[in-house]
C-alpha cells in the first residue's frame, strides 16, 4: 500500500504495437489491392478513356470492350433483391422482436440466420435446377401476362435472367439485413415502447413511430451490407444470370454482372487488352460498392446530424 | 409521439466517438502515427519486392480447381524446379492449357512410362500464356495461336495432338434425331429463328412435329476452343454471322444464355426443354435428356457424329498444312468433302519451343530428349487412346507433318535425336 510509484506502461507500448500492426496490414492489404488494380487497367483505360463506363460492346473478336451491360446487370440485380430483401428482412425483424411470442424467437431467428451459412453455390444449384424452371414456366409468363403493359418484362422467358438471379441475391441478403435490424430493434429501449403504448399508440403505431426511427441507422446499416454482399455475389448469380455480354433490355433479359463477368472471363482471356478491360471492371466494382457505402454514410449524418445527434 | 423520436439518444454508432472524445491522449496519437509508418514501410517494402507490378502471369499461377491430383499449385515453380534436377532417373515433363483435351492427357500421363508427365488442366488462354512465359515444357490449346499470340512467342512450333468434333444437341420430348445445316444453325444463333416450329427448320424435316415454342440458345459463358470450333463453322456457312460475330474463343453472342464448361452447356440443355446448344462429341454421348441434331455435309447428306466419321472427315478434309512454327490460324478442317464425313471437326493443338536450349536455359540433354520423345509417342502410340475416349485420331498426313515438326526441335544448334 505505501508503494505509489506508477505502474509500468511497457505492457500498454506492447499491446498498441501489436493492434497497430493489426490496423497497419489491413490498411495496407487495401492500397496495395487499390495499386495492383489499377496498374492492371492502365492499358484498358489508355485505350477507352472515360467512354468505358458507356460502351455497351463488350466483343473479344473485335477486341472492343465497354462495361456498360455489366454495370447495369450488377445494379438491376442487386436493385431487385433489395426490393423484395428489404422487406421481407424488416417484417421478420419486426415480427421477431415484437410479435412473435418468446419460445417462437429463438428458433426462428436462428433459422434465418442458418440461410447466411449455406455455400452461394448451394444457392446457384438451386437457381438453376429449381428456382430457374419454376420462373420460366409460372412465374415469367404470369409477369408478362398482367404487367407486361410496363415493358419490364419483354423477352422470352428463360428462368436464366436478371430477375432470376435478383430473387437467389434477395434470399441471399435477407439473413444479413434481418440479423441486424433484429438486434438493433431488440436494443430500443422498452422505456421508448412503453412510453408509445402508454400514449395509447397501437402496436403498428408503436412500431412505426418508436421502434424504427429508433433503429433506422442499424437497419441501414444492415441494408448497406446486404447490398455490399449482392454487389459482389459470383457464383450464384453466374449460374443463374444467362452470362450474356449484351445490354439488357427488360429484366427477362440474359445479362452479366461485373463479378461473374470476371469469373468467366478472367482465366479465358483472349490477350492483354481483354485482361485489363477485365481489371478495370473490378476497379469499377471496388468504386461502385466505395460509392455505396460513402451514401450511407451520408445519410446516416443526414438522418443523425453531423455530430451524430438527431436532425429535428 | 414523434418527439420521442427525435430526442438526442447515444446511439451504438456514436458511442466509439464519445469515448475517444473523451480518452484522447497522446498515446493515441502516438498509435495513429505508428499505424502510418508502418502501413508506408510495409507498403514500400512491398513495391521493393517488386509485388505490386502488373502481373501478366496471373492466370498462369492459377491451377484451376480442374487440375488433377498429382498437380502442384504453382506450374512455374514446378518446371523450374523440374528442370534443375536432371539426376533423376525418369526426367519430368509439364504441360499447361485445355481442359478439352485433359481426359486425354490424363490418360497419357498414367500410361506413357519414360517420364513423368504432368498437365495442369489450366483452360487454353492460360496454356497459352503460360507457354509465352517458357512456365511450361509445352502448352495446350483448342484454338491456334493467333497472329498477335505468335509474335507473343517467337520460335513456337505448334503441333495437332488430337481432334474433335462438335455436335448440336437440343431438348425437345418426342421428337427424334432433327436435320439441320449450317444456315438455320447461324440463323438460331443469330435469334432471326426464334421459334422451333420455323419454316426452314420444317423444310428439312417434313416429318418432325416440332412444337409452337421459344428456341432456348445455350452458349459457353467461358472463352473455349469448342466455342473457335462452332463458330469458325458459323462463319464459314453465313455471311451475316461472319461480319456481325466472327469467329473465337469468346464472341459477342446475339442471343442466348451462357453457361461453363461442355458439362454446364449440356446439363442444361438436358434439363431445359425446348434449348439447343453445342458441345463435344463425348458430352453430347454421355448426358442424359439431350438429343443430337444430324448435319448437313457438303455432299448433302445428313450425317450424325461419330467417331469413324470424324476420322473419315479429318483425312478427306486434307487442308494445305502449314510448316510447325507457321500461321495454323486459319488452318480449317471443317465440311470435308467425303459422302459421310461429319462436317464440324477440328484439331487441338500443343506448343514447344523449337530450339530448347534457347527457350529454357537449365535444360540438359536428358530433358530436351524426355520432351521430344513423349511428343513422338503422343503423335503415334498415343493416338490409340483417343477413340475411347471420343476423340478423334489424327489422320496420316497430319501424324507425318507432326513428326516433321518435332525433329526440327534443336537442343545446342543440333537436332534431338
Amino acid at each position: 500500500m505505501t508503494d505509489r510509484r506508477a505502474p509500468s506502461r511497457w505492457g500498454d507500448w506492447v499491446f498498441a504495437g501489436l493492434v497497430a500492426a493489426g490496423g497497419a496490414v489491413l490498411l495496407v492489404l487495401v492500397i496495395a489491392i487499390l495499386i495492383v488494380l489499377a496498374r492492371q487497367s492502365v492499358q484498358s483505360f489508355n485505350t477507352f478513356g472515360v467512354g468505358f463506363l458507356w460502351g455497351t460492346q463488350w466483343d473479344a473478336t473485335r477486341n472492343i470492350y465497354g462495361v456498360a451491360p455489366f454495370v447495369a446487370g450488377t445494379v438491376v440485380t442487386s436493385g431487385i433483391a433489395l426490393c423484395l430483401g428489404v422487406p421481407l428482412a424488416l417484417g421478420a425483424a419486426i415480427f421477431l422482436t415484437t410479435q412473435a411470442p418468446l419460445w417462437l424467437r429463438g428458433p426462428i431467428g436462428t433459422i434465418i440466420e442458418l440461410l447466411a451459412a449455406i455455400p452461394s453455390v448451394v444457392y446457384g444449384f438451386w437457381g438453376l435446377y429449381v428456382l430457374g424452371p419454376y420462373m420460366r414456366t409460372t412465374i415469367e409468363p404470369g409477369l408478362q401476362q398482367y404487367l407486361g403493359w410496363t415493358g419490364a418484362f419483354s423477352g422470352a422467358p428463360t428462368g436464366s435472367d436478371l430477375l432470376t438471379s435478383g430473387v437467389i441475391l434477395a434470399v441471399m441478403v435477407i439473413p444479413t439485413i434481418c440479423a441486424i435490424s433484429r438486434e438493433t430493434l431488440a436494443a430500443v429501449p422498452s422505456s421508448q415502447r412503453e412510453a408509445a403504448l402508454s400514449l395509447g399508440a397501437t402496436n403498428w403505431e408503436t412500431t412505426r413511430l418508436a421502434l424504427v426511427p429508433y433503429a433506422r441507422s442499424g437497419i441501414l446499416a444492415g441494408v448497406v451490407l446486404g447490398l455490399g454482399r449482392a454487389l459482389g455475389e459470383t457464383m450464384a448469380v453466374t449460374m443463374t444470370i444467362g452470362n450474356s455480354d449484351r445490354l439488357p433490355t427488360s429484366v427477362l433479359s440474359q445479362g452479366q454482372s461485373i463479378a461473374s463477368l470476371i469469373a468467366n472471363e478472367l482465366l479465358n482471356s483472349n490477350g492483354p487488352l481483354q485482361y485489363s478491360a477485365i481489371f478495370e471492371a473490378g476497379l469499377i466494382l471496388l468504386l461502385i460498392s466505395l460509392l455505396v457505402n460513402v451514401a450511407a454514410r451520408l445519410t446516416l449524418w443526414k438522418l443523425l446530424g453531423p455530430g451524430g445527434r438527431a436532425a429535428p | 409521439m414523434s418527439g420521442q423520436a427525435t430526442e438526442p439518444i447515444p446511439t451504438t454508432e456514436q458511442l466509439p466517438t464519445e469515448i475517444t472524445r473523451r480518452k484522447r491522449s497522446r498515446a493515441g496519437l502516438y498509435t495513429a502515427v505508428a499505424v502510418i509508418v508502418i502501413a508506408a514501410v510495409a507498403l514500400g517494402a512491398a513495391w521493393g519486392a517488386g509485388w505490386l507490378k502488373p502481373a501478366s502471369t496471373a492466370a498462369s499461377n492459377c491451377a484451376g480447381p480442374g487440375a488433377g491430383p498429382s498437380v502442384v499449385a504453382t506450374p512455374a515453380v514446378t518446371a523450374t524446379a523440374n528442370r534443375l534436377s536432371p539426376s533423376t532417373t525418369t526426367p519430368t515433363i509439364l504441360g499447361a492449357g485445355s481442359s478439352l483435351v485433359y481426359p486425354l492427357m490424363y490418360q497419357w500421363e498414367s500410361v506413357y512410362s519414360a517420364a513423368t508427365v504432368n498437365y495442369l488442366s489450366v483452360g487454353s488462354s492460360a496454356g497459352i500464356t503460360d507457354i509465352t512465359q517458357k512456365s511450361v515444357d509445352f502448352g495446350a490449346s483448342d484454338a491456334p495461336l493467333n497472329g498477335a499470340q505468335r509474335g507473343a512467342a517467337p520460335g513456337v512450333l505448334t503441333i495437332p495432338e488430337s481432334a474433335g468434333a462438335v455436335v448440336p444437341i437440343y431438348n425437345l420430348p418426342g421428337v427424334g434425331v432433327l436435320k439441320f445445316n449450317g444456315t438455320v444453325l447461324a440463323e438460331i444463333y443469330l435469334g432471326k429463328l426464334t421459334n422451333w416450329n420455323n419454316t426452314p427448320l420444317q423444310t428439312l424435316n417434313p416429318a418432325a412435329s416440332l412444337p409452337n415454342a421459344c428456341i432456348q440458345v445455350v452458349h459457353r459463358s467461358d472463352g473455349s476452343g469448342t466455342t473457335f470450333i462452332w463458330t469458325s463453322y458459323l462463319s464459314l456457312e453465313n455471311k451475316t454471322w461472319s461480319t456481325q460475330v466472327g469467329k473465337g474463343t469468346t464472341v459477342n453472342w446475339p442471343v442466348g444464355t451462357g453457361q461453363a464448361k461442355n458439362a454446364g452447356v449440356a446439363g442444361y440443355v438436358g434439363k431445359t426443354p425446348d434449348s439447343i446448344g453445342y458441345v463435344d462429341l463425348n458430352y453430347a454421348l454421355n448426358t442424359g435428356g439431350v438429343t443430337m441434331g444430324a448435319v448437313k455435309n457438303p455432299a448433302g447428306n445428313y450425317i450424325s457424329a461419330t467417331v469413324a466419321n470424324s476420322a473419315s472427315a479429318l483425312t478427306d478434309a486434307n487442308p494445305t498444312l502449314p510448316s510447325g512454327g507457321g500461321d495454323w490460324y486459319n488452318v480449317s478442317l471443317l465440311n470435308a468433302p467425303g459422302a459421310n464425313d461429319y462436317p464440324i471437326t477440328s484439331l487441338t493443338y500443343m506448343f514447344v519451343y523449337q530450339n530448347l536450349s534457347k527457350a529454357y536455359p537449365s535444360y540438359t540433354l536428358t530433358n530436351a530428349e524426355a520432351l521430344v520423345a513423349f511428343l513422338n509417342w503422343t503423335v503415334t502410340t498415343g493416338q490409340s487412346y483417343s477413340a475411347l475416349l471420343y476423340y478423334v485420331p489424327l489422320p496420316a498426313y497430319i501424324v507425318t507433318a507432326d513428326q516433321t515438326t518435332i525433329a526440327s526441335m534443336t537442343f545446342n544448334g543440333s537436332p534431338v535425336p
